[in-house]
């Protein structure tokens, strides 16, 4: 009696056991399968693919540069930390002198040069893209030097950078 | 060799007595027979060159998703955390910059005025509403990209990396820079 007892709540605990296994299989598929049909919104279409290599290459791991990595880094970080006292410094005193106006400018910048940069570099992905890499590297190297043309003409024959916009905010 | 392992365990089964089909054993056949006992490999395979298999595999990953995807992330991290918007509001003022200096270049071939007196008196011309609303538009991104501009160096020493952390500054950052964007568009 007691065997028959177990023996058929044990089978009621398997058939437990697998429609719960079931469930589980069921509720994956589905959460997958949500995954997979999600509306796809691309910002962009996908960028063109290409193997390279044969198929199972491991990802190729660049060859370490300080000066595009750790160096970069710093200097990036020295670029903002350094634009901190030049941005307070014209609301404290309440503008700045030519030099320090300049200063401001070619660190502005500079600043602005590295963050475009770092845009570029998220956003076409060398290994995808390499000639519209290029084309947008160069493209702000040339955008660059011209508002740095332009921010000198600028410094050297107008009232300087912050004086301007006060001049405009007050007016 | 095999088929003299076959015999063998022929022989044993005879020999030896059924214990299988036993009430103590017929637990475990109720529980074992839930589970398929066959194993089914429903995969062909095919041979492929180098060059198909390689595109095959070009193909399929044009199927992956896009990063970045803007739906399956939680929105508090990716449209309103305030990363995002230092990058967006850092390309809008470089960009306002990087725009003034080209016209500022090509002025004088275009004639357009932009020295800083023209520009004040035509700023000064404006109705009150859209100089407040341009003013706010240039200030409010300026003293958010400051303000988490510091933070973002903050945490390059390390400091302020609790998640909790990130979110309240997060919120703080947008109030902090909404007000003051407010306080240099109007009273200053």
């Amino acid at each position: 009696m007691a065997s028959i007892a177990r023996s058929s709540l044990l089978r009621q605990s398997a058939f437990a056991a697998k429609s719960l296994r079931q469930q589980s299989v069921l509720q994956n598929a589905v959460r997958t399968s949500a995954f997979h049909t999600t509306s796809r919104r691309n910002i962009l279409p996908p960028p063109p693919q290409r193997v390279e290599g044969t198929v199972n290459d491991a990802v190729p791991v660049p060859p370490p540069s300080p000066s595009h990595g750790s160096y970069h880094w710093t200097f990036e970080r020295l670029m903002s930390a350094g634009l901190v006292p030049l941005t307070i410094a014209p609301f404290a005193a309440g503008s700045l002198n030519p030099t320090l106006d300049a200063v401001l400018c070619a660190a502005l910048l500079i600043h602005s040069h590295l963050g475009f940069q770092s845009v570029i570099i998220d956003y076409i992905p060398k290994k995808r893209m390499p000639n519209a890499r290029k084309f947008f590297m160069w493209g702000l190297n040339a955008a660059t030097a011209i508002v740095g043309l332009a921010l000198y003409e600028f410094e050297t024959t107008d009232v300087g950078l912050t004086e301007t916009i006060k001049r405009v905010w007050k007016a | 060799m095999i088929a003299q392992r076959v015999g063998t365990t022929a022989l044993r089964r005879v020999t030896k007595p059924n214990t299988f089909f036993t009430p103590h054993n017929l637990a475990k056949v109720a529980l074992a027979s839930q589970f398929s006992a066959t194993q089914t490999r429903p995969v062909a395979t095919q041979k492929l060159t180098v060059d198909d298999a390689n595109s095959l595999l070009a193909k399929q990953r044009l199927q992956r998703p896009v990063s970045p995807h803007l739906d399956i992330y939680d929105k508090m991290q990716t449209w309103y955390g305030a990363s995002a918007w230092h990058r967006i509001t850092g390309c809008g003022l470089s960009g306002a910059l990087y725009l003034f200096g080209a016209a500022y270049l090509v002025a004088p071939l275009t004639g357009w005025h932009l020295e800083s007196a023209s520009l004040a008196a035509a700023f000064g011309s404006l109705p009150l509403a859209v100089k407040g609303g341009v003013k706010f538009l240039l200030a409010w991104p300026f003293v958010f990209h400051s303000i988490n501009g510091v933070r973002h160096l903050a945490y390059d020493l390390g400091v302020g990396f609790q998640k909790r952390t990130i979110v309240k500054q997060g919120w703080y950052i947008w109030g902090a820079s909404v007000i003051g964007g407010l306080y240099l568009a109007f009273f200053m």
